[in-house]
């Protein structure tokens, strides 16, 4: 007899401990992670509770306690890293550690009284403050002993005992004793945590960390990684500090609300990195600490950004009150730059873990120096300096993230892709080409920052708007606007992460205008040569009109650097005709559009360039690549561009319709070639901005009478030959130009040199290839490019600081002085009507309004104050001039200044 | 110039072909465009309202139109320009006499001449030396490489006596001129008898070539007005049938020479003097746009100044004879124009005076007219006008040889002045070899006018920094600069010749060039 064949049942696979799960390391950060929120949430809630119980002076007091508490703690939380990375040292370590928190202590209970007058902190409580000084390097290390020996549940343990301890006992000190229980209770809830660290501490004392090599590792490594969270230390609280000497009172106390709150993203995040040492680099390759590190982390940070930017007035009077709304805008941008140090704490660990400290050191010295430069240069108050630690920390992640993210949790082949990538990234960063763009961009970034004028008439437009729901803002640009919306969008977004002060809506134009130079290096690079693109890079870096409009919350910065990516993109494509290439081409010129109508023209050039070279490799055999690429990129174009269509011919319909159109006299060579329609000494004015910048009249009569030597440069061109590569750029200067000359003869207000701006930094690639090929020898070749930055330096001091320039509106002084001198019962007029938006952005409690058409009266006991500019447009001129001599009739003139094409007249 | 480094032996720096039908499309656009922009400057500029000072009005107004009959001259002389035909093979059994007259030019110039002129194919070929310096070394170098050598005992009529003397003692029915320093291709024969077949043709002219253009200075500026006159300017005359004698790279019909008495004596450009006579007679004459010879252009600007001093009294003493001459009124004009080119000097003149005259006096030529209007006029014009001589010039025309010409335009007015006075000039051979050294005596006039521009820009600005005196003072710098850029090449020192590919001895420049890398 047989028996029908029983499979047997499958075994269950026995796990091996030696080669943990998959999602092991989610698995233990989520629940280290898990156990610090937790220790954050029951704090806050102590805190909540406690400030509800104590007096306000007592809470006060407590919250000064809370502060000093911390400082003890935040320094030696390096202590923790260090010992998750090298467990087995803590124990020789601990006496030291020991003797450093007693020794603190004891000072802290000498110094308690002269200290006690100087923090305005009562001397019980610094005496306390003594108790906690031993628990606090002890406390940090045994917690990094046990993250780095597996020890992780006495870990969460130890971090949930503190909460609990105090919820308990402190509170129950605090409704007795007050402020002193309270922090009795705190330094209760840290010993019994250290107790809880403590215990059983022999059994996992020799146990050294998985995955780690510690035969191997160098002794100075601990001491490293204590350093690195030191400075991580610094770039976190380095705000503080500098808010308290940097601002007056309510500033600063404003920064400590968003210190509060950023605490919270960067609290969460702690632990992440202490996990991360503990499971080392990486273990087979099976799993990847780092890539789970990393996620926790962002999702910790990024969730309280989202939390926080979902309704940011709401949380700050909840946890504050009413008196800190004003710092709710800032709020989701602090909290941002509190997410990204949560990623680069991780990185940085990562870093000092593999031996590469060097480079975790060359991130913080960044950070920490930008900090404080960027502090000092912005802090004008709490905005400033969140808008500072915004930019130390995004630098502080991207100069770490660079080097470790290739193995962040990649597999096989897209690990061996992403290395190799970081291999050219070396190898190119080591070219002295690429140090020179670096070097040009960083000199391009500060010439930037340096901006020496206010908000003028057309960035305040564009920031009320940008301060409209999304929606609304769409809206208001269709009925009321000519431009397409894209920058609008990214102003929409500044607006909500940075605030509108000057700096941060001007902040995308000044990073797009300084990515300029990269790109110009690229696109001489790939049209040429290296050397052309070097002399691009350094045109653009100090090109006084680049600066003007990377200065200016407007489209231009951007509509400049998407025509240089565009031509990049293009040339690309005709060399190698990529994907990618077809993509960075198609993006650029949809961006081009939805920026500025104007681009249609170079669009449109672009386009014909490709058909003559579809046409030429279909004679020479071999078009069919390109041919399919194009009419895919065209079609892509099409199909976005699309709304573009409907939502131009509206504001086309709208403006015309309510008699704005285009009737304004052209603003291009006004006052310097005596006429208003676009004329041959119009170019000229043009060709001069656009190379040397904005000037006085004077300066620009005298520029525009030297064009003879014009004639030269077309002579230099006989003989140089033809170009590919120049064709292409002289159809994109030449065609925007020539038709925009064309439209504004009809409209004289369209020949307008920021509506084919686009032209500018092309005519830069193609002066600084003329310069480098004009002559044989190098150092005359290099002669000729200093020569031309030489000029255009001059050229942009003398835009940047000359008054006399007619581009420059000083509303924000105007305004400001009619702020300072205003009484209560005074009254404000503006003309023309259209300065509704500048004087609102400069001082909306100010009440100002436009002019009537019946002269207004001077209040009884006030002044009345006329606020006017433009007064070369004769209707502005007619009606301000009106109205000065009606009111000069009635009443006495009592005042007048003037700032930079601002007029201010004061009767009484 | 040793055997290694002689740039004749190697591939040709430069194409007469006609242009590719894209630029030829190109041409007829510009043409089309030309004239009427003419019109619409020139009508905007001849008007009363126009007038500022009455005699620098008219200065201007002579000048403009001097260059506007040039300009149009140009334009009608491309507009023939169209392809030639093949010829055929040359007439079977032909013989030729090739005549290479010498004076003073180094051996080993001429004997790379010599050498590739008895490997001539096509026909049968005698090569004759016609030493006028009665050296033993050439003579040497006749019997050395197998040639027959010429002495004459009365030395008259220099290069065109020379000729003379050897026509009267060879008798080949063709008769093939190389200046000393032309080196012949192989196939120079056979590209150039066939078009003799047509009993009516007096002579085929090829292109002038320099070989050493590549070097850069003095031989590379003034090839590229070579390059012009070689390439679009040729075939436009060889189009109307004018085409002249270049005196060297040339193939006659014996008969034709017999029949007008040889090369005339008494012109310093003797072979525009002989087209004359040949054309007033009927006979035809031909342009091959091939490099069939590579010679060498001058390397200094001492041998460009005699140069253009021979050829420029030259050819303002033939417009004598053109206008004498019983020519078609289309033959007669191309005359005039190459003569006319040398008048040019005088517009550079007086454009230069302009800015000087109006800072020191505030006298102008224009009145009544704003930068504006005059740039919207002018601008189309120039542009046009440049762009068509950049087009035409296939890209050979640079800044160099505009500049160059700037600095030198005194030898224009210095000829013109002279063949008014009937002031005689004396035939000096273009030196064939570099001084090496720099030369600033022959472009010290260029360097006084340079000076008077700049002093007197600076002066203006100093005294008065006003709009319109730094237009003035723009105009002078302009001009300055192009002064300063055509005498450079006198104040630099020149660059010895790089070492182009050269054949082993006994390699023809066929081989060479066809074996070495492509034109340069």
């Amino acid at each position: 007899m047989s028996a029908a064949p029983t499979l047997p049942r499958p075994l269950r696979r026995a796990r091996d401990p030696a080669r943990p799960g998959r999602w092991a390391p989610a698995r233990e950060q989520l629940a280290a992670a898990g156990g610090q929120v937790g220790a954050g949430v029951g704090n806050l809630v102590f805190t909540l509770v406690a400030v509800r119980l104590l007096a306000p002076d007592a809470f006060a007091q407590l919250a000064a306690f809370l502060a000093l508490y911390l400082l003890l703690h935040v320094p030696a939380g390096s202590l923790a890293a260090a010992g998750a990375l090298a467990p087995h040292r803590v124990a020789g370590a601990r006496r030291r550690v020991l003797s450093g928190g007693v020794g603190v202590g004891a000072a802290l209970a000498l110094t308690a009284v002269p200290l006690a007058s100087l923090l305005n902190v009562g001397v019980a409580l610094l005496l306390i403050l003594a108790l906690a000084a031993p628990t606090a390097g002890l406390i940090e290390l045994e917690r990094g002993r046990l993250y780095g020996s597996d020890g992780r549940r006495r870990v969460v343990a130890s971090l949930l005992t503190e909460p609990a301890v105090r919820l308990t006992v402190g509170l129950a000190l605090a409704a007795t004793v007050g402020a002193v229980g309270a922090a009795a209770g705190v330094v209760a809830a840290g010993w019994l945590s250290l107790a809880v660290l403590r215990t059983g501490a022999g059994r996992h004392a020799a146990a050294p960390a998985r995955g780690r090599l510690d035969g191997t590792r160098s002794a100075a490594a601990p001491a490293a990684m204590a350093g690195a969270f030191l400075g991580l230390a610094l770039v976190q609280n380095g705000g503080v500090l500098l808010a308290s000497a940097l601002l007056d009172a309510g500033e600063a106390a404003r920064f400590a609300v968003l210190a509060t709150l950023g605490g919270v993203a960067a609290f969460a995040s702690t632990t992440v990195p202490l996990v991360l040492l503990g499971r080392g680099a990486s273990e087979g390759g099976r799993s990847s600490p780092l890539a789970a590190a990393l996620i926790t982390a962002g999702a910790l940070g990024g969730g309280a950004v989202v939390i926080v930017a979902a309704a940011p007035e709401l949380v700050v009077t909840t946890l504050f009150g009413e008196r800190y709304a004003a710092v709710a805008p800032l709020a989701a941008p602090y909290v941002l730059a509190m997410a990204l140090l949560g990623l680069a704490r991780v990185l940085v660990a990562h870093r000092v873990a593999a031996e590469r400290w060097g480079q975790a050191t060359v991130g913080l010295v960044l950070a920490v120096g930008a900090l404080v430069v960027l502090a000092v240069a912005l802090g004008g108050g709490a905005g400033g300096v969140a808008l500072a630690t915004l930019v130390a920390t995004a630098l502080l992640t991207a100069s770490v993230a660079a080097p470790s993210l290739p193995s962040a949790g990649l597999r096989g082949s897209a690990r061996d892709a992403r290395q190799r990538a970081a291999q050219r990234m070396r190898d190119a960063l080591a070219s002295p080409a690429v140090r020179a763009v670096i070097a040009l961009t960083l000199l391009a970034l500060a010439l930037r920052l340096a901006i020496t004028r206010g908000i003028w008439l057309d960035e305040a437009t564009s920031i009320f708007q940008a301060g409209l729901p999304f929606g609304r803002m769409l809206e208001v640009l269709g009925a009321s606007d000519v431009h397409p919306p894209l920058h609008h969008a990214i102003l929409w977004v500044t607006v909500r992460l940075l605030g509108d002060g000057e700096l941060a809506v001007r902040l995308p134009s000044v990073l797009l205008g300084t990515a300029l130079v990269p790109a110009l290096y690229a696109a001489g690079h790939e049209l040429w040569d290296r050397r052309t693109g070097l002399a691009a890079a350094a045109l653009g870096a100090v090109a006084p009109l680049v600066v003007w409009y990377s200065q200016e919350a407007r489209m231009y910065a951007l509509v400049m650097l998407l025509m240089v990516v565009a031509v990049w993109g293009q040339a690309r494509v005709l060399r190698r005709g990529g994907a990618g290439d077809w993509a960075i081409y198609t993006v650029a010129t949809v961006g081009l559009l939805y920026s500025h109508y104007s681009t249609i023209l170079p669009v449109l050039v672009q386009q014909a360039f490709f058909l003559t070279a579809v046409l030429r490799r279909r004679r020479e055999g071999g078009a069919k690549r390109l041919t399919v690429g194009w009419i895919a990129s065209l079609d892509v174009i099409v199909i976005l561009a699309l709304p573009l269509v409907g939502f131009g011919l509206d504001q086309f319909a709208v403006n015309e319709g309510s008699g704005r159109g285009f009737e304004q006299p052209s603003q291009a060579g006004a006052g310097v070639g005596g006429r208003d329609d676009p004329a041959v000494y119009t170019g000229l004015t043009s060709l001069v901005w656009g190379i040397w910048g904005y000037h006085s009249q004077t300066t620009m009569a005298a520029l525009g009478s030297l064009w003879p030597l014009l004639i030269l440069l077309v002579l230099a061109l006989l003989g140089r030959g033809r170009s590919r590569a120049g064709t292409l750029l002289a159809a994109l200067v030449i065609v925007p130009v020539g038709g925009m000359f064309a439209l504004g003869l009809a409209k004289p207000f369209l020949f307008e040199l920021r509506y084919f701006i686009g032209a500018v930094p092309l005519a830069l690639l193609l002066g600084a290839h003329g310069l480098v090929t004009w002559a044989r020898r190098p150092a005359v070749r290099a002669l000729a490019v200093g020569v031309a930055v030489a000029t255009m330096l001059v050229g942009l001091v003398d835009q940047q600081v000359n008054g006399a320039n007619p581009r420059t509106y000083d509303f924000d002084g105007a305004l400001a002085r009619i702020e300072s001198e205003a009484r209560p019962g005074d009254r404000v007029f503006y003309a023309p009507s259209y300065l509704n938006n500048i004087v609102g952005y400069y001082t909306p409690q100010l009440g100002a309004r436009p002019l009537p058409q019946e002269t207004p009266r001077v209040p009884e006991g006030g002044r009345l104050f006329l606020l006017a500019s433009f007064l070369e447009n004769p209707p502005t001129a007619e009606a301000v001039g009106t109205a000065v001599s009606r009111l000069g009739e009635r009443e006495e003139l009592v005042g007048r200044f003037s700032e930079p094409q601002i007029e201010v007249w004061v009767f009484e | 110039m040793s055997p290694a480094s002689d740039p004749r032996l190697g591939p040709a720096p430069w194409s007469a072909a006609p242009p590719d039908p894209r630029r030829r499309l190109a041409l007829r656009v510009l043409l089309m465009l030309a004239l009427p922009l003419a019109v619409w400057y020139f009508g905007w500029l001849v008007s009363p309202q126009r007038i500022g000072n009455p005699v620098l009005y008219g200065l201007l107004i002579a000048a403009e139109l001097f260059n506007l009959i040039q300009a149009v001259g140009f334009w009608l002389t491309l507009a023939r320009d169209r392809p030639r035909p093949d010829p055929g093979p040359p007439p079977a059994g032909a013989e030729v006499d090739v005549l290479v007259p010498v004076y003073d030019e180094p051996v080993e110039i001429v004997e790379p001449v010599v050498a590739a002129a008895l490997r001539l194919r096509g026909a049968r070929v005698n090569v004759a030396v016609l030493d006028d310096g009665d050296r033993e070394e050439m003579a040497a170098l006749a019997r050395r490489l197998g040639a027959r050598y010429v002495r004459r005992d009365e030395h008259e009529g220099a290069k065109a006596g020379n000729v003379n003397h050897a026509l009267g003692v060879t008798s080949a029915p063709y008769v093939l001129v190389l200046d000393s320093d032309h080196v012949p291709r192989d196939h120079f024969l056979e590209a150039t008898l066939g078009h003799l077949a047509d009993e009516r043709v007096a002579f085929v002219q090829t292109p002038q070539c320099y070989a050493n253009a590549p070097d850069g200075g003095i031989a590379a500026a003034s090839w590229a007005q070579q390059a012009l006159f070689f390439g679009a300017i040729a075939r436009g005359k060889d189009g109307w049938g004018a085409m002249f004698c270049a005196g060297t790279n040339v193939v006659f019909r014996r008969s034709a020479l017999e029949e007008v008495g040889g090369f005339p004596l008494t012109s310093l450009t003797e072979d525009f003097e002989l087209s004359v006579v040949m054309h007033e007679r009927g006979w035809r004459t031909v342009y091959v746009p091939e490099v069939l010879a590579l010679g060498v252009g001058p390397e200094d600007m001492a041998s460009y100044v005699s140069q253009q001093q021979r050829w420029a009294r030259g050819c303002l003493g033939g417009m004598a004879s053109a206008l004498r001459a019983r020519l078609p009124l289309g033959m007669r004009v191309q005359y005039l124009l190459s003569g006319m080119y040398f008048l040019s000097g005088w517009t550079v003149l007086i454009y230069m005076s302009f800015p000087v005259v109006r800072i020191l006096t505030g006298e102008q030529p224009l009145d009544g007219a704003s930068a504006d209007q005059f740039l919207l006029h002018f601008v189309p014009y120039f542009t046009v006008a440049l762009a068509t001589v950049a087009v035409a010039g296939g890209g050979a025309y640079t800044f160099q040889a505009f500049a160059l010409t700037w600095a030198n335009a005194w030898i224009h007015v210095q000829a013109s002045l002279r063949a008014l006075l009937r002031v005689r000039g004396r035939f000096v051979v273009t030196p064939k070899e570099g001084g090496w050294r720099r030369q600033p005596r022959t472009v010290l006039p260029a360097l006084v006018l340079f000076a008077v521009l700049v002093g007197v820009a600076v002066y203006g600005i100093v005294r008065d920094p006003s709009p319109a005196v730094l237009n003035n003072a723009a105009f002078a710098a302009l001009h300055a600069a192009v002064l300063l850029t055509g005498a450079s090449l006198a104040l630099v020192r020149p660059v010895s010749p790089r070492p182009p590919c050269a054949p082993p001895q006994g390699v023809s420049p066929d081989r060479a060039a066809a074996a070495a890398p492509a034109a340069r």
